[in-house]
């Protein structure tokens, strides 16, 4: 191991703690209370400048030159119109579509984060119950998995298990002009494997999908 | 949530997660160490004319090192222009730049004082809705630095903390040179890599406050938008919490994948995770940081295990719905692209390093689960707040090595300085001060009556208890994570005037406190270790700890949890 020799200080660099032995004396003509206000004062401007507006305008600069779609937003543009994104639950709630997870507000992303009924809440079962009517007139082919009638933690949840939305294609085919075993194969190809292999669920994101399937049906969006 | 019940699989991406973070956690440790005790560090030809036209700016000397007295005031001074600043900007905030956003007016002044001490204390529980409340001005000039500023403090006063054991002068370093450097050397270059990588994980970042689409059935939706992979980056890496918007981390735009929620749990383990070899490096005794993490790790991963098994079972009240099948994971308030492991990982993560940020709704989280959280939130120090979480622990450490030596009759002292009555006082009132802080709001709330209408009467009175007591506790513990406000309407003035008080005092009361102990500590000259000597970097000593910290918590808390949680589990 090389021993470097040590570091010269200049005049303003703190003293390494372990060279300190003795309290070096007060600087003259320093206000303990004034001295220190003014410091918090120009170390509050310097920080707001610098990490307040400097840190998110590089950072905006970078992302709008290297990606700009996701730095947008994830917008999704079919011949200059912007349909929604796709990391953001809409409102889809027409008998032709596939349906995403319930919210308690209308699908409008400026209210915040839902608060969701406890564990225990009696009114959890009544909400789930409500939810599973807007099943009720239509045929499912299976149980309806309870990911699609609770609400999710951000009330935007744009995505499904493959499952919840399998359970959908009864009521679509009967809405549309496709088949079945038509729409199977249509959500196969949109099902999303998880990253590499192991990170995160397989998942069906729901907003391409119906984006998909209103051009397969030939309705204009 | 396809996820199955096999052993390795589901667990196997927040294994990898966890190793990478303890494997990193040596070196950005030692790094912060180096930091603290200013001694040259990694890139000193950057960060040292940076930091040195900051000195002159402050016009701080920077060779000049204080006393407690002296930190104190430049520290409380400091806090205090910050509060000031931040109560202003949100009591006018259309009047700063970017305050035209429509629809968002100024901030009453008891939300305003909230929200400004909220941020200030590194607390960031928001009794606001931030897409609709607050402007752009108001997030970046105010809410953004208040980030910054508030975890740079924490870590200051980690470092005058350990300056105690070092130093015999009877000083403990000088504040502007300790935020200085921790902003210059840690955050901010952690928060720019971290938000670049965000950047390329799909996060917005634009200064777009929102976009207007055409929607698939021929509606209009508006989505907000802003500069969000800048801000979850230090909200993060701050042991923050507030979210760029109010579904916080469980908001697509905020928590775009699990590739983006691994990365993010990174990013919330990094300085609290490494603070422990931070301490050692600084005090120069590299085995004292293994009996700490030990610590930690142990209460951490009960922690996490208690979550994920609260969220596997299947709620029984659900049980009885005819056609609806329930899985193997309860997927109230959860997001679909992460899997239960991942969720529960990151939303451990976040209440137990005192970020507070949201993937999921806590509100809707297993009773056992809830419960995990609120241990957290008692401890404070497994790992707890960027810098305070160790200073926390640290302070444990010294009672529980005073209790252990009285017991066997051996010397109380840690690292050759002796533990003295001044240092038990201080640190038995630091730790004291965290349930009454807790318990006198939630019976005065209580008795009071300023509990709201309650949506539903029956059954749900538990579930009431237990969300006012974990926002207390989450403002008393400067944690920032909360239940909702369905049973609690909490932006009320009783709420916001109260939390305000019970934030500030549980921020800067104990640091103090920390500075204090630092202080009867810096004036004695170091012991030779003696026969007497407790030996701390032993296993031993870490199950000690660890029993001692569960203990004590326990002593202090367990009647709220009978209370709350507990009685849900029992079928309440």
């Amino acid at each position: 191991m090389t021993v470097h020799p040590p570091r010269p200080v200049r005049p303003l660099d703190p003293i390494p703690d372990e060279t300190a032995t003795e309290a070096p004396p007060v600087p003259a003509g320093h206000h303990p209370v004034l001295g220190h206000l003014r410091a918090s004062i120009v170390l509050l401007v310097l920080t707001v400048f610098l990490l307040g507006l400097a840190y998110p305008g590089a950072i905006t600069f970078f992302a709008q030159k290297v990606e700009a779609t996701s730095a947008n937003g994830s917008l999704y543009y079919v011949n200059g119109t912007a349909y929604g994104s796709t990391l953001i639950a809409q409102n889809l709630s027409a008998p032709w579509l596939f349906w995403e997870r319930p919210t308690p507000y209308d699908y409008n992303s400026s209210l915040g984060s839902p608060t969701l009924l406890g564990y225990s809440d009696p009114a959890l079962v009544n909400e789930t119950k409500s939810y599973m009517q807007q099943y009720g007139p239509y045929k499912v082919n299976a149980s309806v998995p309870a990911i699609l009638v609770t609400i999710s933690g951000s009330g935007l949840d744009p995505d499904l298990t493959p499952e919840a939305v399998l359970v959908q294609i009864p009521r679509i085919a009967a809405h549309s002009n496709l088949t079945e075993a038509e729409l199977n194969t249509l959500v196969d190809a949109y099902i999303i494997p998880p990253f590499a292999g192991f990170i995160g669920p397989a998942y069906v994101d729901v907003f391409k999908l119906d984006l998909k399937l209103l051009t397969l049906e030939h309705r204009s969006v | 949530m396809s996820y199955s019940l096999s052993l390795v699989g589901p667990y196997l991406d927040i294994a990898i997660v966890f190793a990478l973070v303890l494997a990193l956690a040596p070196s950005i440790g030692s790094f912060m160490g180096r930091v603290f005790m200013n001694r040259p560090t990694v890139g000193e030809g950057v960060f040292g004319p940076i930091e040195r036209a900051i000195y002159r700016l402050l016009g701080v000397n920077p060779r000049h090192s204080m006393r407690v007295r002296e930190y104190a005031v430049a520290f409380l001074l400091s806090n205090a222009v910050l509060i000031l600043w931040i109560f202003f900007l949100l009591m006018f905030q259309n009047r700063f730049p970017w305050g035209a956003t429509p629809g968002i007016s100024p901030m009453a002044w008891d939300l305003a004082l909230h929200s400004a001490s909220s941020f200030s204390t590194n607390t960031d529980f928001v009794h606001f809705v931030t897409e609709s409340q607050v402007t752009q001005g108001g997030l970046l000039l105010g809410l953004q630095v208040a980030m910054f500023l508030s975890a740079g403090a924490g870590l200051a006063i980690l470092a005058a903390f350990i300056r105690g054991f070092v130093r015999k002068d009877g000083t403990i370093g000088n504040y502007f040179v300790d935020i200085t450097r921790c902003v210059v050397r840690i955050l901010t270059p952690l928060s720019i890599l971290g938000a670049v990588v965000l950047v390329f994980l799909g996060l917005p970042e634009t200064f777009a406050t929102s976009a207007t689409v055409h929607t698939l059935l021929g509606s209009t939706q508006s989505i907000p938008l802003g500069p969000v992979a800048s801000w979850q980056s230090i909200m993060l890496i701050g042991s923050n919490g507030g979210g760029i918007f109010g579904a916080n981390s469980a908001h697509p735009f905020e928590n775009p994948s699990a590739l983006s929620n691994l990365f993010e749990i990174g990013l919330m383990m990094v300085v609290p995770f490494s603070s422990p070899f931070a301490f050692a490096s600084a005090v120069r005794r590299k085995g004292e940081a293994l009996p700490f993490l030990g610590t930690i790790l142990i209460v951490f991963f009960t922690a996490v295990a208690l979550v994920i098994i609260g969220q596997i079972a299947t709620n029984p009240d659900l049980s009885p719905i005819a056609a609806l099948s329930q899985g193997s994971a309860y997927p109230v308030g959860q997001e679909t692209r992460f899997t239960l492991p991942e969720g529960a990982l990151f939303q451990t993560v976040s209440v137990y390093a005192n970020v507070g940020a949201n993937n999921m709704a806590i509100g809707a989280l297993s009773p056992i689960g809830q419960m995990a959280m609120l241990f957290g939130m008692f401890t404070q120090s497994t790992p707890g707040g960027v810098g305070t979480g160790m200073g926390y622990l640290l302070t444990n450490a010294l009672i529980a090595i005073f209790v252990g030596g009285l017991m066997v009759g051996r010397t109380p002292e840690y690292l050759g300085k002796k533990i003295g009555r001044q240092q038990i006082g201080w640190a038995a009132s630091l730790l004291l001060v965290h349930p009454v802080l807790i318990f006198t709001p939630l019976v005065a709330t209580l008795m009071g009556g300023f509990v709201p209408p309650l949506p539903t009467a029956v059954g749900a009175s538990a579930h009431t208890f237990t969300s006012i007591l974990y926002e207390f506790t989450s403002e008393a513990a400067n944690n920032g994570s909360g239940m909702g406000s369905v049973y609690v309407n909490d932006a009320t003035l009783w709420f916001n005037v109260v939390g305000a008080v019970v934030m500030l005092i549980g921020r800067f009361f104990p640091m103090i406190a920390m500075l204090m102990i630092s202080h009867y500590f810096s004036v004695q000259s170091p012991l030779p270790p003696g026969p007497g000597t407790l030996k701390t970097q032993s296993f031993t000593f870490t199950i000690y700890l660890t029993l001692f910290l569960i203990i004590l918590t326990a002593l202090l808390f367990l009647p709220a949890l009978a209370l709350g949680p507990l009685t849900q589990i029992g079928g309440g």
